[in-house]
């Protein structure tokens, strides 16, 4: 029999972080490495409840343990919440199409994030500043609700060193203590100038902050075909064979997660 | 290559090798035709040139339910009689899905690859039937193994693989010439199916091509007043030979991460639902329009094959009545509504 692609592999959770009231990193030690480009997804198998599809919020370069930063809105994530360390669960994957570094290359990126969209962002930015004489800038704006619910907290004070890098950070409602922006992500978009014409944007967060910061992007000059999306779809194989993250023609899981916004600009109904 | 064949060397043939092979054969199961196991008893009731059976010929690949954790399927040696061309061309849709690109369903590809088609003209389309509204033919072109056209009381065989080839190795001494008078007598009757076809569908035949006005009257009301009388049963996808999709569920059975493959429905309400319960078609048109979309836009797109056949089981399975040819030509006549 050929390869067998429903069978995960087993992985040991060997750190819980708590990251927010309801965001927690999980780190896991799989019994095979498992290598992965920057924005790929994997999907994992809590045993005898079910899997569900999440993109490492790790670097790629870290090949021995990988992160999944997930927040609990679900059955299968509300049960992962409840997990311990030392527990096993399942890893399949890596699947689809990750972020395209090749583009990117010689230019400025724009990192748009909100809430716990920032776990792939996370990934990127570890990536890029792995790699970072090769770009021109890159800027992060993420957003968040509330100054709790930041995730990474400990991460930003050493990424705020990196020469390249600069952050904006917003949140939707401010609390006592927050000296930085009050509002939604987009507003942070404002305060930024990028070089247009050699830029590339990319956005991951809840579909309604997709929608208006794609449209936003659109608004301060980004061409389609220069702001790149994290497409979130009800993904069960993984594989592009069991149609449930059908995109228009695409299949997210195979064709995606991450696409140009111009290939998908066309599709009724992308941002639900 | 074709031959000419004795439907009595056929049938003694079979019924020798029924031991060795899981025979299925189309044979009459109340007032329908349906597969039955083959065995030398009933080998003689097979019904080769009629129409399609009820099951799709999906069902011998891709199972309703499939522990696929396994290290193997078991699946046995195969063949599959008197499949019609609606059946192959629907096939050759799953084939891409299961069998190309990164990754190969290995359950699909070992029943696939243990089973032998034996295809065979229909030349009594259904009033469901609708093959040649979508430039389909009731007659086999391609993707079978060996085909099989009954005229008169022999069978015009015709060879369409290596596989099938090997297959036949066995009783080539009961294979004649075949006259250009048989094939003519075929021509003839393929011709008249593909007439009837198209007789049978006269109200329903669009100015633009089916693929077309789904396309194009996406916006249209019509969706909405189509999906009135659906109840979700998913039974248009269940029996579509090409509808593919499936659901990966866990199970607490035995074993490290036991994991069972179900067929599953676009039209269901969760079909597309995602974490927190955002839910991308929520109303029922959507879905019912999203099946239209898949069979006539997005998989032609991909595949470069309309995959609706137009085998018309669809329009006879729907516990809503609802016609897909009505369906369609309701949305072409009422374009230019929003």
């Amino acid at each position: 029999m050929v390869e067998n692609p429903y069978l995960p592999i087993e992985a040991k959770v060997e750190k819980i972080i708590d990251e927010t009231s309801n965001i927690k990193t999980f780190v896991l030690k799989s019994s095979k490495k498992i290598k992965f480009e920057t924005g790929q997804f994997v999907q994992l198998t809590i045993p005898g409840s079910g899997e569900a599809p999440f993109t490492p919020s790790s670097s790629p370069s870290q090949t021995e343990k990988i992160e999944l930063t997930v927040m609990n809105v679900g059955l299968l994530t509300g049960k992962l919440h409840e997990m311990r360390e030392g527990e096993v669960v399942g890893i399949r994957g890596p699947y689809g199409r990750g972020y395209p570094l090749d583009d990117f290359y010689k230019k400025e990126v724009l990192i748009l994030g909100g809430g716990v969209g920032m776990a792939p962002l996370r990934s990127l930015l570890l990536t890029l500043l792995e790699n970072v004489d090769k770009f021109r800038r890159i800027v992060l704006c993420y957003g968040a609700k509330t100054p709790e619910d930041i995730v990474y907290k400990g991460a930003f004070p050493e990424w705020q060193k990196k020469k390249k890098l600069e952050i904006l950070r917003s949140v939707d409602k401010a609390a006592p203590g927050w000296n930085e922006t009050e509002g939604l992500v987009t507003v942070l978009l404002d305060k930024i100038e990028m070089d247009l014409k050699n830029s590339a944007a990319v956005v991951c967060g809840p579909p309604i902050m997709m929608k208006f910061g794609t449209l936003k992007l659109l608004d301060l000059g980004y061409q389609p075909e220069n702001i790149y999306l994290s497409m979130e779809k009800n993904m069960s194989c993984g594989l592009g064979k069991c149609g449930h993250c059908g995109l228009g023609k695409y299949f997210v899981c195979k064709d995606g997660p991450v696409f140009k916004y111009d290939l998908i600009k066309d599709i009724p109904d992308i941002w639900l | 290559m074709k031959f000419l064949l004795n439907r009595a060397n056929w049938e003694n043939f079979l019924g020798q090798i029924s031991k060795t092979y899981l025979i299925y054969a189309p044979q009459e199961f109340y007032g329908e035709l349906a597969y039955q196991l083959l065995a030398p008893e009933n080998v003689s009731k097979t019904i080769y040139n009629t129409y399609r059976a009820v099951q799709p010929l999906k069902t011998f690949f891709s199972l309703p339910q499939e522990r696929v954790t396994e290290e193997t399927t078991q699946a046995g040696k195969t063949i599959v009689l008197g499949v019609k061309n609606c059946d192959l061309k629907a096939i050759s849709v799953m084939d891409k899905i299961f069998l190309e690109g990164e990754f190969v369903d290995p359950f699909y590809k070992e029943r696939r690859d243990k089973t032998l088609i034996v295809s065979s003209d229909c030349y009594q389309p259904k009033d469901t039937c609708f093959c040649a509204l979508l430039d389909n033919n009731p007659f086999p072109e391609a993707g079978f193994d060996l085909n099989l056209s009954q005229i008169d009381s022999v069978f015009l065989l015709e060879v369409g693989s290596p596989k099938g080839e090997s297959f036949i190795a066995p009783i080539k001494e009961d294979l004649q010439d075949v006259t250009s008078d048989l094939i003519q007598k075929r021509e003839k009757k393929r011709k008249e199916a593909t007439e009837r076809v198209l007789e049978v569908n006269r109200e329903f035949r669009t100015e633009r091509p089916f693929p077309s006005v789904v396309k194009d009257e996406y916006a249209s009301p019509e969706w909405e007043e189509a999906a009135r009388t659906c109840v979700e049963c998913g039974a248009c996808t269940n029996i579509c030979p090409s509808c593919y999709c499936f659901l990966l569920v866990d199970t607490k059975d035995e074993g490290k991460f036991p994991k069972v493959k179900f067929w599953d429905s676009c039209q269901h309400t969760g079909f597309a639902r995602v974490a927190a319960g955002v839910n991308p078609r929520a109303k029922l048109y959507e879905r019912l329009r999203n099946r239209y979309l898949c069979k006539y836009e997005y998989r032609p797109e991909n595949f470069g094959i309309v995959a609706c056949t137009g085998c018309g089981r669809c329009v006879e399975a729907c516990q809503g009545k609802i016609d897909k040819r009505e369906v369609i030509k309701k949305l072409e006549e009422r374009s230019g509504e929003t």
